[in-house]
């Protein structure tokens, strides 16, 4: 455990801006009171999940929010989190130092991203009652933890620190905290309820961390416990070098300028991902530079011509140079289950879809959209829906209505997908809450603020075609509920009611009771299909049950198809019916002579899931005549998928969860690493992107776009 | 025309229904009851009887959905009840029977609206009358005043002498649910016709301002839609004392139906309408006319009314060029009218001015 945290906190940087803060706190989101709470919660709370996160530690944190002072508005904020803990010595440079902190530098999916964090609130704390801020933290290899108070000199840009010391830490229960971090901070600011609070920051942090355990105890002595609801950390993300469509000029210079390589040519290779040896040759002589020119020679218009040479302004035999796109396992999507359970466990509801798409690549960076739907229970019909929007798992609380991702969603018709919407356009009414998430190496906003996704067309349409579907799901299950309700119908009348016609009928007229099936066939005139999904507590697993009642009196042939969670990791077994793989998925059983007035079952169980995790399974059918209770395959369905399936094998992504399942399983047979179905066009050798991730040292590169704007642009 | 059946009648008639039911499970298909169809579609003029009736249009309840289905159910448990009152001489209230439906599981009444519409349905189908079933509505008879007298045989089997002038009080004499010969007979009056009225306000004007004795008429108060008892006395009144009968009511268009079901059958009871209407009734007031002619202060018509007018103009009953004006004129103006509101010009405007010259248009004044 000291190897992590103290390699955490070796990778730090200084960045001299303390007084850019003084004059800038209002893009840094303490500029309404209520506000200021809500961001010292997140910045702490931000903290404590990503260090969680990178020592592998499932995350417990507890919040408690007091009001020391009700006329000065004086609120106390603690959160102490169970994370590796910070050594002593570097307490005060976390804390006290603005852009302190490993993630800033490298690139890839994280939660902060500008670096600013825990130390603002430090800042404001003493700027709005001149108090420091407590922290204790104990770190798993030391017996006792360190405190110290920590305050701010912001023209220096240097922490002061006061009555440091160690002492034993104690749990509530006496026991001995064995690591983890306390941070106690009093500030000005006002504590409120509703849409724009810290309970519902934290009730949309515990929706896209199903991991974490969250503990809040409000100024009211209320306490909120939002539980853990998977044991699965996220997906431990890596570094990637800066993609050639995503640099900008300054970035570039500044690259050149730090740079130590040899010359150009390894220049390329060894500071970009997507560069291969064909395209690092195409890039110099699209730039007309020669790749053996030593770097510091590179300068002024060689610096524009590589540029313009990156962006395909410069052409290689009359065409843009062609780049690898960038690996995207620097991503951590949610995962569709994952979203489905943390949604679950937070809003009452009847139905929840959720999709994770494929990843896909906008100016050299990878962003992958989440989406999630959930309907019914107790949500009011009346109103807008709730749109719960995330950025790399952090809330968007404020400017809902200038996001991305809310006009992603007000751009499609949910009319036709069972909400109410007026005129087909805008926040769509009805009992629903609408989740979206971005997980991106560069998330655009359209201000300091961090609280709204700028416009991108490429990330619009992935967050449109993902609304799409589980659009899609929520209208088949409402018209499953209409069916499955005349289903239901049709037996309770010939399973009650026509027997009791007959008998009653019968006695009065002093008559033998008469036989039913040919008026049963006669009045139901259809296959019937009825399905059971139900979790199994014994052999903890789903059981799935699809019955089909010939009521027709000819003998009928159907091919039936059912929905299975496989991308989530799922195995089928005890399918007794056999069948076959349809597309990813989709099971298919070829049923050839279902006897009139007889009845078949399919039955099969889904093991690796855990409970609520798969509650509604799809039937679908191919066939002649209708089937009462399932639905026709929708071939264009069918095909969305097995696209997707093969952008999957295409980009060599193999998702998340095959990957754990590779590591908790290793018994099982795990693919082949055949070459992918289709081979990129130029299949040259891709060195460099492959040798680049092994290595941990971040490369020596400034910060992406959204931050390089936050300080005006080259620090 | 109408006689009561014996129970044994009653019996067979409902085991035809029954039969149908049972021989078509017997054939291996869903079960059926087929009855006429229940709309204006449906009824046609009666040369012979002057009245509205069903039509030949035939509809068939099956048991392919629920709700037929569980509506046949239910037809079986009434049919099994009736039998049983029979048996034991029984009789209950239409209401009485949708709470004993409680105990007949799958096939209780959704609403006490369903078993009436079972009742009727049975009558229709077997030509019984719900008398004959021993089923008592449990609608609130008129109430009459005027210079005729009648006989009404008590609960205790006495017959009582009753003059509907000198032997009640203001409410006047209420009439009761079962109007026919073994209940009531029609002894004498000294009246020249019998005016209807849709409003007990109005009645009550009428009867303050001593209009009965002046006018040499009969008041009967409607409560609205009349129940059976009232459709039924008017029309023994009108035929046995050969007597005028007059309807004034509100100027809307749930007036016009309320004339409708007195003067040519109800949609609803048209398979007894020439038991039920008298055909020789006529409309006094308040046509659309009486609105701009007196100008009388009015209410916009609703939504609501609107279709009820469109609607009554495709219904045969109102098919005779009178009414076709009305009813266009109503739509035209946009506007109704109460009875009531007639008291624009004092209280004794209705009975000095109006109603003199309405009748007189008609002869009667």
């Amino acid at each position: 455990m000291t190897g992590i945290a103290q390699k955490l906190a070796s990778n730090q940087k200084q960045v001299a801006i303390s007084e850019f803060f003084e004059k800038n706190k209002h893009f840094l989101g303490f500029d309404s009171l209520a506000r200021s709470l809500i961001t010292a919660v997140k910045e702490a709370v931000d903290n404590a999940l990503d260090a969680c996160e990178e020592a592998r530690i499932l995350p417990t944190i507890r919040i408690k929010v007091t009001k020391v002072d009700i006329k000065k508005d004086i609120i106390k904020m603690v959160v102490e989190d169970n994370g590796p803990g910070i050594p002593q010595k570097s307490i005060e440079k976390v804390f006290g130092q603005l852009l302190f902190g490993s993630r800033f530098h490298a690139i890839r999916q994280s939660r902060g991203q500008q670096g600013i964090g825990i130390t603002g609130v430090v800042m404001y704390c003493q700027l709005t009652t001149g108090r420091t801020t407590h922290v204790r933290s104990k770190i798993a290899t030391e017996p006792t933890a360190a405190f110290v108070d920590i305050g701010l000199d912001t023209r220096k840009n240097k922490a002061t620190k006061a009555n440091a010391g160690r002492e034993i830490w104690y749990n509530e229960d006496g026991t001995g905290k064995e690591h983890g971090t306390e941070v106690t901070a009093e500030m000005k600011a006002k504590y409120q309820k509703g849409r724009q609070s810290v309970w519902q920051y934290l009730r949309m942090t515990s929706i896209v961390n199903p991991h974490a355990e969250i503990i809040f105890t409000d100024p009211d002595g209320e306490t909120h416990h939002w539980t853990r609801v998977t044991q699965r950390l996220p997906t431990k993300v890596e570094s990637i070098k800066p993609h050639p469509h995503g640099i900008e000029l300054g970035q570039l210079q500044r690259m050149i300028a730090e740079s130590t390589d040899l010359n150009l040519n390894h220049f390329l290779l060894n500071n970009f991902s997507g560069v291969t040896n064909r395209a690092r040759k195409e890039l110099c002589q699209a730039a007309e530079i020669e790749g053996t020119r030593k770097m510091k020679s590179v300068k002024g218009d060689d610096i524009r011509s590589l540029l313009e040479a990156f962006q395909g302004e410069r052409l290689f035999n009359g065409l843009p140079v062609k780049l690898l796109k960038p690996p995207t396992n620097c991503l951590s999507p949610i995962e569709e289950l994952l979203i489905k359970k943390g949604l679950s466990k937070t809003i009452d509801s009847r139905f929840v879809s959720t999709l994770t798409r494929v990843p896909n690549v906008t100016q050299g960076n990878p962003f992958q959209i989440e989406v999630g739907l959930i309907f019914g229970g107790g949500m009011a019909g009346d109103k807008p829906v709730e749109i719960l929007r995330f950025a790399n798992r952090v809330p968007l609380m404020y400017q809902q209505g200038g996001c991305l991702l809310t006009k992603a969603i007000e751009s499609v018709d949910w009319r036709q997908y069972g909400l109410d919407q007026a005129g087909g356009k805008g926040v769509p009414k009805g009992p629903a809450a609408i989740l979206v998430h971005l997980a991106s190496t560069n998330v655009q906003f359209t201000s300091e603020a961090k609280e709204a996704l700028a416009d991108n067309a490429e990330v619009m349409e992935e967050a449109r075609r993902a609304m799409l579907e589980v659009g899609r799901g929520l209208r088949k299950h409402l018209e499953k509920k209409k069916k499955m309700a005349k289903t239901k119908e049709k037996f309770e009348l010939i399973n009650d009611i026509l027997p009791a016609i007959a008998e009653k009928s019968a006695q009065i007229l002093e008559r033998p009771v008469p036989e039913l099936s040919g008026s049963i066939t006669k009045i139901m005139s259809a296959v019937i299909s009825e399905s059971t999904t139900e979790w199994n507590k014994e052999t903890k697993q789903t059981d799935v049950e699809i019955v089909l009642f010939n009521y027709t009196t000819r003998v009928r042939a159907y091919t039936i198809l059912a929905t299975w969670p496989e991308k989530s990791g799922a195995t089928m077994v005890l399918n007794d019916t056999g069948g076959r793989k349809e597309a990813l998925g989709v099971w298919a059983w070829k049923l050839d002579s279902l006897q009139p007035g007889g009845k078949t079952t399919i039955s099969y169980s889904l093991s690796g899931l855990e409970r609520g995790d798969w509650t509604e399974t799809e039937v679908l059918f191919r066939g002649s005549q209708d089937v009462i209770g399932a639905t026709k395959m929708d071939e264009t369905f069918l095909q969305e998928i097995l696209r997707q399936e093969q952008l999957m094998d295409e980009s060599g992504i193999e998702s998340p969860e095959a990957e754990s399942e590779k590591n908790e399983v290793p018994s099982e047979p795990v693919e082949e690493n055949a070459p992918p179905a289709i081979a990129p066009p130029e299949s040259e050798k891709d060195e460099v992107s492959n040798e680049s991730v092994e290595e941990n040292v971040p490369p020596a590169i400034a910060p992406p776009d959204g931050q390089r704007t936050l300080f005006g642009g080259g620090v | 025309m109408f006689r009561s059946r014996t129970p044994e009648e009653t019996k067979t008639a409902m085991h035809k229904v029954v039969e149908e039911m049972y021989d078509r499970i017997v054939k291996g298909e869903p079960p059926t009851m087929t009855l006429p169809v229940r709309t204006k579609t449906n009824i046609a003029f009666d040369k012979k009887l002057g009245v509205y009736k069903y039509g030949k249009k035939q509809s068939v309840r099956d048991a392919t959905s629920l709700g037929s289905a569980k509506q046949l159910l239910r037809t079986l448990h009434v049919v099994e009840f009736i039998e049983e009152m029979l048996d034991a001489g029984k009789s209950s209230t239409l209401r009485e029977m949708y709470y004993i439906s409680e105990g007949w599981g799958m096939g209780k009444f959704g609403s006490q609206n369903d078993s009436n519409n079972l009742a009727e349905d049975l009558e229709i189908v077997t030509k019984c009358l719900r008398e004959d079933f021993k089923l008592r509505p449990e609608e609130d008879g008129a109430r009459m005043i005027g210079n005729l007298t009648l006989r009404e045989r008590n609960r205790r089997g006495e017959w009582m002498r009753i003059n509907a002038r000198d032997d009640v009080g203001d409410s006047g004499y209420g009439v009761p649910y079962n109007v026919e010969l073994e209940k009531i007979e029609l002894l004498e009056h000294d009246i020249d016709f019998i005016m209807a009225i849709e409003t007990g306000g109005m009645f009550d004007r009428l009867i303050e301002n001593g209009f009965d004795e002046q006018y040499r008429c009969g008041l009967l108060h409607l409560k609205g839609q009349p129940a059976r008892s009232t459709r039924r006395i008017m029309k023994r009144m009108s035929e046995e004392w050969d007597l005028p009968v007059v309807v004034f009511l509100d100027g809307d268009p749930w007036s016009f139906r309320i004339f409708a079901s007195i003067a040519y059958g109800a949609i609803k009871t048209a398979h007894i309408s020439e038991y039920l209407a008298t055909p020789s009734a006529t409309y006094l007031g308040i046509t659309a006319d009486d609105i701009v002619a007196y100008e009388l202060p009015s209410d916009d018509l609703s939504k609501k009314d609107i279709e009820a007018l469109n609607a009554e103009l495709t219904d045969p009953r109102f098919a005779d060029s009178w009414w076709q004006e009305q009813i266009n004129m109503m739509l035209e103006l946009g506007k109704k009218a109460e009875q009531q509101s007639l008291a624009k010009y004092g209280l004794d405007f209705v009975t000095e001015t109006y109603l003199p010259e309405k009748l007189a248009e008609l002869g009667l004044a």
